[in-house]
């Protein structure tokens, strides 16, 4: 019964524990199961992982490609900037130093403000005149800082002789930074970079135009070598454009001041002419005066003693006395032209104006001149229009004129000539001539007939006296009218004067 | 109104001329009235003693504060040569003026509290809302210095600045207090009284790649990233070798500058390498701690212009009750450069947005705000690359409708 009961508890104890191993045997089975699919889920979630540090890390590099590229841009933007900045403070100063014509004063429109426009801090200028190399402006150093800095370009010979012989510029950023040179110039200049362009007129280069930054920042570029060399260039443009106003200025003033002595000397000469014609004129005046009363006794007596009122004379005593007499009304005649051409000249003779009709005077004229005309062998045509308008003048002075004018071409055209007298309508005025088919009047003469007491040298005047005061008298009567006497010649065929009188309808 | 502001702006070769006539130009925009408190800005041209003179000359000796910028700021754009000058008149204002001077001897921490000692000192009152600071931007460690100020004014206190710049020349930079020219120093209001102010920060600068780790820092200096020496993230990303990179790295690193992610906060604070140490960590403007996650980021024109428009907003709201008397603005000297020609748009969006009020500022080498997210209770940290506003803004009466 025990073994039995034993044997039962035991079969039970195996059963269990079959049991036992069996639910443990599952339970292992589960684990394992349960930690192959835990370990294929990590290995998805490594698998994940892995992808979303590859996705991070790809997402990283595309971040250093945009920040790459992004520098880039703004490098190029930032010189964009730059150059815009650089070209608007360049128009500026372009405007302000083309807007004045004074040297000094170009130099004195470049302001800290322009400087620090076109991404700079210091500038200065220097030119060369008669005495060296000048200073012409300095921002942002003292006027002693800025000759020194001045001093150490020009004894800088790369310097000097790229910028001021070449012609070119110069940026501290081309030089190797161990260049010592350059290291050693920007340390004593108290800069970090600086461009330097030569400042160029026609007839080369004559300064130069630095300019620097402070900042170990500052990036120089082309760009900034191109801005200053074009300010440069407008520098030594407007330079160029002062001096040649100077220049011009100068001359002006010189030739203003010529003038001014001239026409001093002249109107001094003027005025002493004038006294000297005043003179002659009352010298003539009281001469001729003084002359005539002696004259008409002379001419009176001579008369009376030709005419036999005396008793009759020798033939040899009445010939004396006739020439006596001849040459008394020639001096006579002189005297009077004499008196008349100075009271002219003086205006002491008054002109009485009147309309005068000169087809009719003329025609009187040629009347009165018939007969020597014909004498002559001469012929005298009259040319003047009907409806030809009145003239204004003094009657007396004007038949002067005419006696004169056609004795003048009776004297100096030889027989079967022709004299012709003409008249025109001439807008304001009547213009009259004379011409005739004379001898002519050589060009050297023109200019001289008309002044007083001169004659052509001819064969003609040569054989005939005469006073060389007729057309003096002429020129002085046209002129009191207002008129204009003009003489136009060819030797051998002929001669015209003409000259103008007012119109009646025109005063 | 009882708040007047006047801007006046000057471009004259000589900088008493320019001072006088840019002071001119406010003192008639704010009636002649009595100036309670007055800012200079100008381009390094013109930091000069005749500058003060030239304001002397026309408004006695005003309180008053500013610094040496890259560019100037005006309200059609920047301008890289210029004095501009903001005249605040107001009965409600209430200011503690004060210089701290020698940086280098002292250390930017105890400059910082010093300067806000006596800040608090002149202010001689209880009340106080905003500080606003101008330190020399030659101070390699801003945050450290911004500590120092905190130390003093309180972790949470807002303080808005603008570190003085040169123009990439990194030589020397002014500040100037009342009729002073200072260098090596921190110039700076604590304001109290009735005004209100409203700050707004934005750069709109973007992270691109993966991120990484900061594994070693020593206050700004970023020794490691990924336990490699910092200046690898440039050189990798760039392509170059770490010495071409190490010889551009301001010149990078203003356009592509490091991220520092911040939890919370809307945009990364972004960090400017000033240059290489000896081990190949990147020395920079402001604090990184280890542990911190980094990235390289890439600005846009567009991004930046969206950012000015953002910054001005969150100043405009931060003054709801308020009509808008003026504003400062201090923009990076990185999106002057990034924007160029576009800076006129920048300012155009900013006056969009605030109206047509007085505007004036200056470029800088570093900006002083406070983060916005919880996580930093509003506590003010130095920046690079943002666009930084300060607007002036006067509650309006109780009978006003709004």
């Amino acid at each position: 019964m025990v073994l039995a009961t034993a044997l039962k508890q035991a079969g039970l104890a195996a059963l269990v524990m079959n049991y036992a191993g069996m639910i443990g045997i599952i339970a292992v089975i589960v684990l394992v199961l349960v930690l192959v699919f835990k370990m294929e889920r990590v290995k998805e979630l490594n698998a994940d992982l892995a992808n979303l540090r590859r996705a991070f890390d790809d997402l990283d590099n595309q971040g250093k490609i945009i920040l790459q590229t992004d520098l880039e841009l703004h490098r190029a933007q930032e010189e964009l900037d730059k150059k815009v900045s650089g070209l608007i403070a360049l128009q500026e100063l372009t405007r302000l130093i083309s807007t004045t014509l004074d040297g000094e004063e170009i130099f004195l429109k470049i302001q800290e403000k322009h400087v620090s426009q076109i991404g700079f801090d210091k500038a200065i200028a220097f030119t060369r005149d008669a005495d060296g190399y000048r200073l012409r402006t300095c921002i942002g150093y003292t006027w002693e800082e800025g000759e020194k800095v001045m001093n150490l370009l020009l004894g800088q010979p790369l310097l000097s002789r790229r910028i001021l012989e070449e012609g070119r510029v110069f940026s501290s950023a081309d030089e190797d930074r161990a260049n010592k040179d350059v290291a050693r110039l920007l340390a004593l200049m108290a800069l970090s970079s600086f461009v330097c362009a030569p400042i160029v007129q026609k007839d080369g280069t004559i300064g130069a135009l630095l300019v620097g930054s402070e900042s170990s920042f500052t990036q120089l570029t082309g760009g900034d070598k191109d801005l200053i060399y074009i300010l440069a260039t407008q520098i030594g443009q407007a330079l160029e454009n002062a001096r040649l106003f100077e220049e011009t200025w100068h001359a002006q003033q010189e030739l203003e001041q010529k003038i001014q002595q001239r026409t001093h000397e002249l109107s001094v000469a003027l005025e002493e002419i004038k006294t000297v014609s005043k003179r002659k004129s009352d010298f003539i005046s009281a001469v001729s005066h003084e002359l005539r009363t002696p004259l008409t006794s002379i001419k009176g007596y001579a008369s009376i003693v030709a005419a036999g009122k005396l008793g009759e004379l020798p033939p040899e005593a009445k010939e004396r006395i006739e020439k006596i007499n001849k040459h008394s009304d020639n001096l006579t005649n002189l005297i009077n032209n004499l008196l008349d051409i100075s009271r002219i000249e003086s205006g002491r003779v008054e002109m009485k104006m009147e309309t005068i009709d000169l087809r009719a005077m003329v025609a009187e004229i040629g009347d009165m001149l018939a007969p020597p005309i014909k004498e002559r062998g001469l012929t005298l045509a009259l040319d003047l229009p009907e409806g030809l308008p009145p003239a204004v003048g003094d009657k007396n002075q004007i038949e002067r004129v005419f006696i004169n004018l056609v004795g003048n071409a009776m004297k100096f055209t030889p027989a079967g000539g022709r004299i012709t007298v003409g008249a025109e309508d001439a807008g304001e005025h009547v213009k009259v001539s004379v011409s005739d088919s004379g001898i002519g009047i050589a060009e050297k003469d023109m200019s001289k007939i008309f002044d007083e007491f001169y004659r052509v040298d001819n064969e003609i005047n040569a054989q005939v006296k005469g006073t060389g005061l007729g057309l003096s008298l002429v020129k002085y009567i046209v002129e009191a009218h207002k008129g204009k006497l003009t003489v136009a010649s060819t030797v051998g065929k002929g001669t015209t004067f003409a000259f103008t009188l007012p119109k009646a309808s025109a005063v | 109104m009882s708040t007047v502001i006047g801007v006046g702006f000057s471009e004259k070769k000589d900088p008493y001329v320019a001072g006088s006539e840019a002071a001119q130009t406010a003192l008639y925009q704010i009636h002649h009235r009595k100036i309670s408190l007055s800012f200079l800005f100008s381009t390094i041209h013109f930091s000069h003693e005749k500058l003060l003179e030239g304001i002397s000359y026309v408004v006695g000796s005003p309180r008053l504060l500013g610094c040496s910028g890259a560019n100037l700021i005006v309200s059609d754009g920047l301008r890289p040569y210029g004095v501009g000058v903001m005249f605040i008149s107001s009965e409600k204002l209430r200011c503690g003026i004060a210089a701290a001077t020698d940086w280098k001897t002292k250390g930017a921490g105890a400059l910082g509290e010093e300067w806000a000692h006596a800040a608090l000192k002149d202010l001689n009152e209880p009340e106080r809302h905003q500080a606003l600071i101008f330190p020399d931007g030659l101070i390699e460690n801003g945050s450290e210095l911004l500590r120092g100020v905190k130390n003093v004014l309180g972790k949470s206190f807002p303080v808005l600045g603008a570190s003085s710049a040169d123009n990439f020349r990194f030589v020397r930079t002014y500040q100037y207090f009342c009729d002073s020219i200072l260098s090596n120093s921190l110039v700076g209001a604590v304001i109290g009284g009735g005004l209100s102010f409203g700050m707004g920060l934005r750069h709109g600068w973007k992270p691109l790649g993966k991120p990484h780790t900061i594994t070693a820092s020593v206050g700004n200096v970023v020794k490691t990233i990924d336990n490699k020496p910092a200046i690898a993230i440039y050189a990798d990303y760039f392509g170059q070798p770490a010495g071409e990179i190490a010889q551009a790295l301001i010149r990078i690193s203003t356009n592509y500058p490091l991220g520092l992610y911040i939890p919370g906060e809307r945009e990364y604070i972004l960090r400017n390498a000033l240059r290489v140490d000896d081990e190949g960590g990147l020395v920079c403007q402001g604090d990184a701690a280890a542990g911190t996650e980094v990235r390289l980021m890439m600005g846009t024109k567009s991004r930046a212009l969206t950012a000015a428009t953002e910054a001005a907003t969150e100043a405009r709201e931060a003054l709801k009750n308020c009509a808008i008397r003026g504003a400062l603005i201090f923009e990076s000297i990185s999106r002057s450069k990034l924007l160029g020609r576009l800076t006129g748009d920048e300012m155009s969006r900013i006056k969009d947005i605030l109206g047509d009020v007085p505007l004036v500022g200056i470029s800088t080498f570093g900006e002083q705000a406070p983060l916005k997210s919880l996580e930093y209770y509003g506590s003010a940290h130095f920046h690079n690359e943002t666009l930084a506003i300060l607007a002036i803004g006067e509650p309006y009466g109780p009978g006003h409708g709004a």
